[in-house]
């Protein structure tokens, strides 16, 4: 009995620090916003008391969707071109590499030691005009002149692949690393061909894998607002720059408390998919 | 068994090829940047681009120039003070989900993970919309919280992959060898979980140490963090002194690496061979 | 174990030293490049106080710092119109003119400003155009209008100002409009050629748009005078001029906030600012031109004469000087929400 008593009240003082924090910096706030995105506002941006729908009927305006729509497509294509990237990067070092996987997966980390803005600036020196891909290029005889390759889709695409590509690669190894050899090999003996081998055995084996990668680049890259800025030209706004500009410039708390509960209510769209996928996927072993 | 060819042969030739080849590339795609990044630190002229001689200059200017300095204080300390605090609360709850049965520890669990897949964005802005309805000034605390927040999901998750994987039995054994529970955990348990808390740290302090998007919203009075301050120095232009500022992170994190990680890492990637 | 001992050892050091410093302090939120480091070490070396200066880049985002509980400040840098907005919502207090003691080597034009009449709550310090700025090398005749902004001989090559009451300028100056107008039709209009613009932008950048222009990465940029003097400095081939229909002139200058911990410590650094050396230091490292009369005659003559950061009286009196619009500024805020997310 008394044992019993102790260790629930250990288990209490374990979890306490969690659900504090939780309760009150993350649950409370996003309530505190949920409640906002009803609320007035003064031309100078003070809140005003009051319930109004105005804010979000203001969001399914057409400007609004379209940025929607952009910050959707934009992360989709994130998504898509980190995935068909990681994943054979994932499996060499998983399969092929050896000892040399340890120092691959380091060495992907590094980029992650320079601070995030320098890395982005990088970029933005090597895409200009005198930079060195343009330089690579006219040396190469494939361009005569300059090619305006910064502020396209094409150079935020870039910066969004650079900056998380490892987040795809690292949950991927995870799910490839402890596939048992003697599968694949069991497959090859069956007569099995290499590519059946992969889509019957591999590529399902590391299904979740994928989806986690999938997960941590969709809902994370929706929020971005530095890459479309300096790489992009600033030209195609996403969710991060319109919470940006609605919070921090215009002073629009209202609105801005909408457009994230909207986006909030996308990544939770995004977890459940991701849920039910898994769920298909195990279901399918 | 006999098999008709080398184990492994199909999958070698088919995907290998591929997979190498687009290894190769993408860690070209990652590190040439950097290395490009880190020689035009050494430029003698005030261009990113054009390599007009060899120089140390532009490191004195980042040593010597103050807001850096102050700046490279604030994010040191943010880093450590969050580190720190998201590392002892996750891991006091990892340990509590692998180890204790309670009501709600599947929610727990992902409550816990679940700022890793929010927006950061979101979150941000939540807290300094409940900050200032609180009528909190911000600044450090303001910031430590926020980045604790979002480093809390890594830490929780590592710790725990590290807490589930351990053999029971160690602890039976020290359990019957006479050791009370606190003696079992402190001397067994906790020295068991140590790399993975370390791991933790590091990594809760690096993404700290990177953040942007949490400092923007939650730096008040004196806590210009690193990023922020690089963020206004872009706007004189990429001079050499920022790829100083680069240069000198990459050297800085190459020793922590060797130093701490070196230690650490290969018992951590052996015991997930398991 | 001895590791992460020393962790939490590093970490609750660095806890304490996160504490506030019992020596006096001062705290002030400033424009990022608009106040030299030397300047700021110079005063705490005069006077022993300590300076803590953070930056905002944008009147906007630094009212939203200020709202966002207490600010903890002691001065603040607004522009003009940002200084009205502060004062309508109470964040600025009325400065004792007695307790700065370099007051009266303001200029006389600068202590009747419109926005602030009397400099009640605000020191003007230093002040620029918002015009354009050119690469000789990627143009063949002189920029001499908003118009080439919207030239499509130029697309792929223009940046504009990513800061909505900067970028309206251009789309009202170039329809003949005043760049304060509070006019909806007339905003609507501005609007429609912000968005007709954008196919042939290569983009808007309030960042780095002076390294853009100065590395040839674009050959026209809409700009603020001060971030492109200095760099035009290393670049001969950068040239910054006001256009024809304007351009914009502004004022930024230090106010006391009303919950500043310290004001004692801000008046004597506006005493200090003010001094007419310091503020010839001030223009001489930041191009941007100072209130301060006697100061001119301190300044390197290749500033003192230099138009672009003195123009003459004339051009002055074409530039528009943008104030605080009030509601007009919703109109303001959808149009650019607009422009920002046409495709």
């Amino acid at each position: 009995m008394r044992r019993a008593a102790r260790e629930r009240v250990e288990t209490a003082a374990l979890l306490a620090p969690s659900v504090v924090l939780l309760a009150v910096f993350v649950l409370l706030p996003l309530c505190i916003v949920a409640a906002y995105s009803f609320a007035l506002r003064d031309p100078y941006g003070a809140v005003l008391p009051g319930f109004t729908f105005d804010n979000y009927a203001e969001l399914f305006q057409g400007v609004y969707l379209l940025v929607f729509v952009n910050s959707f497509k934009l992360a989709a294509a994130t998504t898509v071109l980190c995935l068909l990237i990681g994943y054979p990067v994932a499996y060499y070092i998983a399969f092929k590499a050896g000892r040399a996987a340890p120092a691959l997966l380091l060495l992907l980390l590094i980029p992650f030691w320079i601070n995030f803005l320098i890395r982005i600036s990088a970029w933005v020196v090597l895409l200009g005009r005198g930079g060195l891909v343009n330089g690579a290029l006219q040396a190469s005889g494939l361009t005569d002149a300059p090619l305006g390759l910064l502020n396209t889709l094409g150079a935020t695409l870039v910066g969004m692949v650079y900056a998380f590509l490892p987040l795809t690669v690292f949950p991927i190894y995870a799910a490839l690393q402890p596939i048992d050899r003697r599968l694949l090999e069991a497959g090859a003996d069956l007569g099995a061909g290499p590519a059946e081998t992969f889509w019957r055995v591999t590529l399902p084996l590391s299904l979740p894998g994928v989806l986690a990668a999938a997960l941590f680049v969709f809902v994370p890259s929706m929020g971005v607002f530095a890459i479309p800025v300096l790489l992009g030209g600033g030209k195609d706004i996403i969710l991060g720059n319109l919470i940006v500009q609605l919070f921090l410039e215009f002073r629009n708390i209202p609105l801005g408390a909408a457009v994230s509960m909207l986006l909030l209510a996308l990544s939770g769209l995004g977890i459940l998919a991701y849920m039910r996928a898994l769920r298909r996927v195990e279901a399918m072993r | 068994m006999t098999a008709p060819h080398p184990p492994g042969w199909a999958t070698r030739t088919f995907v290998y090829g591929v997979s190498g080849w687009v290894t190769l590339l993408t860690y070209l795609f990652m590190l040439a940047p950097i290395v490009v990044l880190v020689a035009f630190a050494f430029n003698e002229g005030k261009s990113s681009v054009v390599w007009t001689g060899f120089s140390l200059d532009w490191f004195g200017k980042v040593w010597s120039n103050r807001h850096i300095a102050r700046a490279l204080n604030v994010s040191l300390i943010v880093a450590g003070a969050s580190a720190a605090i998201a590392t002892a609360i996750g891991a006091l709850a990892a340990v509590a989900i692998t180890r204790r049965q309670f009501p709600g520890r599947d929610l727990l669990g992902a409550a816990l993970a679940a700022p890793l897949v929010l927006p950061e964005i979101v979150l941000a802005v939540a807290l300094l919309v409940f900050m200032s309805f609180a009528g909190v000034t911000l600044g450090y605390t303001t910031m430590v919280i926020g980045h604790v927040l979002v480093s809390i999901p890594f830490a929780t998750l590592i710790v725990r992959a590290a807490a589930s994987s351990l053999d029971p039995r160690l602890e039976n054994a020290a359990a019957d060898l006479g050791a009370n529970e606190w003696q079992t955990f402190r001397m067994v348990t906790l020295p068991q979980l140590m790399p993975a808390i370390l791991t933790a740290f590091l990594l809760s302090a690096t993404l700290s140490f990177d953040n942007l998007v949490m400092s923007t919203f939650t730096s008040g009075v004196g806590t210009t963090t690193l990023p922020l301050r690089i963020y206004s120095m872009l706007k004189l232009g990429i001079t050499p002194e920022i790829n100083a500022l680069g240069a000198m992170m990459v050297a800085a994190n190459v020793a922590i690496l060797l130093l701490v990680m070196g230690r650490y890492l290969p018992l951590m990637l052996n015991s997930n061979r398991r | 174990m001895k590791t992460p001992r020393l962790a939490l050892a590093v970490s609750a050091a660095a806890l304490l030293a996160a504490c506030p410093a019992l020596a006096e302090d001062l705290r002030i939120f400033g424009w990022a490049n608009e106040m030299p480091d030397e300047v700021l070490a110079d005063f705490e070396a005069e006077t022993g106080i300590a300076v803590t200066f953070d930056t905002f880049d944008s009147n906007e985002s630094m009212i939203a710092k200020l709202d966002a509980g207490g600010s903890g400040y002691d001065l603040v840098n607004p522009s003009q119109y940002a200084v009205q907005i502060l004062i309508n919502r109470g964040k600025i207090v009325e400065l004792d003119h007695a307790k700065i003691d370099t007051y009266d080597k303001i200029g006389a034009s600068f202590k009747e400003v419109s926005y602030d009449p009397g400099n009640k709550y605000s020191i003007p310090y230093v002040w620029g155009t918002t015009g354009l700025a050119y690469n000789k090398t990627c143009v063949d005749e002189p920029i001499t209008s908003w118009k080439s902004l919207f030239d499509e001989k130029y697309k792929g090559r223009v940046y504009m100002l990513d800061n909505m009451l900067a970028a309206y300028i251009a789309g009202l100056q170039v329809n003949g409009f005043d760049a304060n107008t509070t006019d909806p039709a007339e905003i609507e209009k501005a609007t429609e050629t912000l968005i007709a613009q954008k196919a042939m932008l290569a983009g808007y950048n309030s960042t780095n748009f002076a390294d853009l222009v100065s590395s040839g990465e674009a050959c026209i940029v809409e700009s603020w005078s001060s971030s492109v003097l200095q760099a035009i400095e290393t670049n001969p081939d950068v040239v910054y001029v006001l256009p024809e229909e304007g351009g914009t002139m502004w004022i930024d200058g230090y106010a006391i906030l009303a919950d500043a911990p310290n004001p004692e410590a801000a008046y004597k650094f506006l005493s200090y600012i003010l001094r007419p050396e310091v503020a010839a230091k001030t223009t001489t490292l930041t191009k941007t031109a100072t209130v301060v009369t006697e100061s001119k005659a301190l300044l390197p003559a290749e500033i003192a004469n230099n138009s672009a950061v003195f123009p003459d009286e004339a051009t002055i009196a074409k530039a528009d000087f943008i104030l605080d619009l009030g509601d007009a500024m919703k109109l303001y805020q959808d149009g650019w929400t607009k422009v920002k997310a046409a495709q």
